[in-house]
């Protein structure tokens, strides 16, 4: 535990020395994405440039914080019984895995079960997605000297970084939930107190902080978030002029976010099979998840005659409705209920 | 993108099919809303499979709607237009046929089946690089995408029914995501995989 303790005050203080620096980026961002917006010229093209540049490697080496952290986590908090309840525990979880689809392995005194947790969890989960935004800010911005349409992106990416800043700064008080989890299994004043909780801890552990879809569903899903940001970018440019670059830009990294969301949402599919059972089907999320998967298979059809009359701008607004749906679909998870309730 | 006129036929399928999706869209709000006000989540499980059940059957015809759409794409590709308006009354007459004499799971089975075996006769002439086929595009791989694109979503649609044979069900689900992902990557990405096949399969490429 005291390992575990110095991990997480490690983390902290480099997570209370970064977000104030990028909390300045977004204020820096924010001049920048209003002058390139309204501004009649390009506003500081190669300082913004720059800027940017300087958010991404500052929120990279955020990552890579994270990444040993949950190192860290990996290595210390360790489900670790006596072999002497280990014969016991293993025939309580037989008697549990009798008759069911998905069962538990059993307790390897050898290896016991760790925490090995990808870094998009809890607020975490916010960070990753504002980064690969970052990083696709970043390509776009290589790929196209759009004034307009790189303000929006900078002005976008401020937005997220006062989000993660105010809301979810995943540094300050690290993984919570988590923690208030595992923190009594280490305070257990026995053995036997600590088979009890095993019982508890091992099902979660095993069928969601170390699943295997964990490693693919979320993070396809919050890679395709940020390809619906840029596309929603697109978007309201497309309300304001007609630019095929920037609508070829918005339609690249569409499709790059339906085949990703397409892909997330299959995959999380056998998981909640393993996860839940089957009385699944229609939960809130799911609905949320098809609503989303409907209107961006719109927009994706819609796209095919944007040049006819009209069309552009249906499909611009489908766009932002898109994005919109996004919100709602993310959002979900927290005002209604059912099993992919946060 | 195109520039068509507004009598196109595909126009008028795709116009039909954002429709449906949009409609789609509504019912799945308007369930979330219902779950949460009707608690679901706290019923007994009988009343959930219930409640799973009614939101099946409201969510059926629009599926209908959708796999016909689709499967208008499908024969779109073998039947001359003329052929394709009679084949598709057809199908629908035969489905409202069967949903009258022994109810919606048969009527829709009936379309999934026949849109699955006329989508497996695409992908096979699509596969060999028939010319006989009428898609929009010329590329080789995007006509492989489509149609795996298309069979992944009926494939899917059938696969909910045997959720209750467990392992039917998930093979039947991993060919699913396979069919849509492959047909994702043919489809947008067809001049990187046909790069990629002239490179290390010049023969096919």
């Amino acid at each position: 535990m005291e390992n575990l303790i110095s991990a997480v005050e490690t983390y902290s203080q480099g997570g209370a020395l970064l977000m104030p620096l990028l909390l300045l980026c977004a204020l820096l961002l924010t001049v920048t994405g209003l002058g390139n917006l309204l501004a009649p010229r390009p506003f500081m093209p190669r300082w913004s440039g720059r800027l940017l540049q300087l958010t991404a490697v500052l929120m990279l080496l955020g990552f890579l914080g994270m990444i040993w952290f949950h190192w860290q986590i990996a290595q210390h908090a360790v489900l670790e019984l006596p072999e002497q309840l280990a014969a016991m525990l293993n025939q309580q979880l037989e008697a549990m895995n009798r008759g069911a689809t998905y069962g538990i392995p059993l307790y390897d005194p050898q290896s016991p079960p760790r925490y090995l947790i990808p870094p998009w969890i809890e607020y975490q989960r916010y960070y990753f997605w504002f980064f690969c935004f970052a990083l696709m800010a970043l390509l776009v911005h290589r790929r196209l000297d759009n004034q307009r349409f790189r303000g929006s992106l900078y002005l976008l990416l401020a937005a997220q970084l006062v989000v993660l800043y105010v809301w979810a700064d995943p540094f300050r008080e690290p993984l919570p939930r988590f923690f208030a989890e595992i923190t009594p299994w280490f305070t257990a004043p026995s053995a036997w107190e600590q088979l009890g909780m095993f019982m508890q801890l091992y099902p979660r552990l095993e069928f969601y902080y170390t699943a295997s879809y964990m490693w693919f569903h979320p993070p396809l899903l919050f890679i395709s978030y940020a390809c619906i940001t840029i596309f929603f970018a697109v978007s309201l440019l497309m309300l304001i002029r007609r630019e095929l670059e920037v609508e070829r830009v918005g339609y690249d990294y569409a499709k790059f976010g339906y085949f990703l969301l397409t892909l997330g949402m299959l995959l999380g599919y056998p998981w909640a099979l393993k996860a839940w059972g089957p009385n699944w089907w229609w939960d809130p999320k799911v609905s949320s998840s098809i609503m989303l998967w409907a209107i961006f298979s719109t927009y994706l059809h819609t796209r095919i005659y944007a040049n006819k009359k009209g069309m552009w701008y249906f499909s611009a607004a489908l766009g932002l409705l898109c994005f919109v749906a996004m919100i709602f679909t993310f959002v979900a998870s927290y005002i209604f209920p059912g099993e992919h309730s946060l | 993108m195109e520039a068509k006129g507004s009598s196109s036929y595909d126009y008028k399928l795709i116009l039909a099919t954002t429709a449906v999706l949009g409609i789609i869209s509504v019912i799945c709000v308007a369930a979330m809303f219902y779950f949460k006000a009707a608690a679901i989540h706290e019923l007994p499980a009988a009343a959930q499979w219930a409640y799973m059940n009614t939101m099946n059957g409201i969510m059926a015809p629009f599926i209908i709607a959708l796999i016909l759409l689709l499967g208008i794409c499908v024969p779109k590709r073998l039947l001359p237009e003329r052929w394709l308006n009679r084949f598709t009354v057809a199908l629908l007459a035969a489905a409202l046929v069967t949903f009258l004499a022994v109810g919606g799971h048969p009527a829709l089975l009936l379309i999934l089946f026949a849109s699955l075996a006329l989508q497996l006769v695409v992908l096979g002439m699509a596969l060999a690089g028939s010319a006989s086929l009428n898609f929009e595009s010329k590329n080789y791989w995007v006509r492989l995408g489509s149609s795996l694109v298309h069979l992944g979503l009926i494939l899917f649609v059938l696969d909910l029914y045997f959720h209750n044979y467990h392992t039917l069900h998930l093979v039947l689900f991993w060919v699913t995501t396979g069919a849509v992902v492959l047909g994702m990557l043919f489809c947008f990405y067809a001049e990187q995989v046909a790069g990629l096949v002239r490179r290390y399969w010049p023969a096919r490429g």
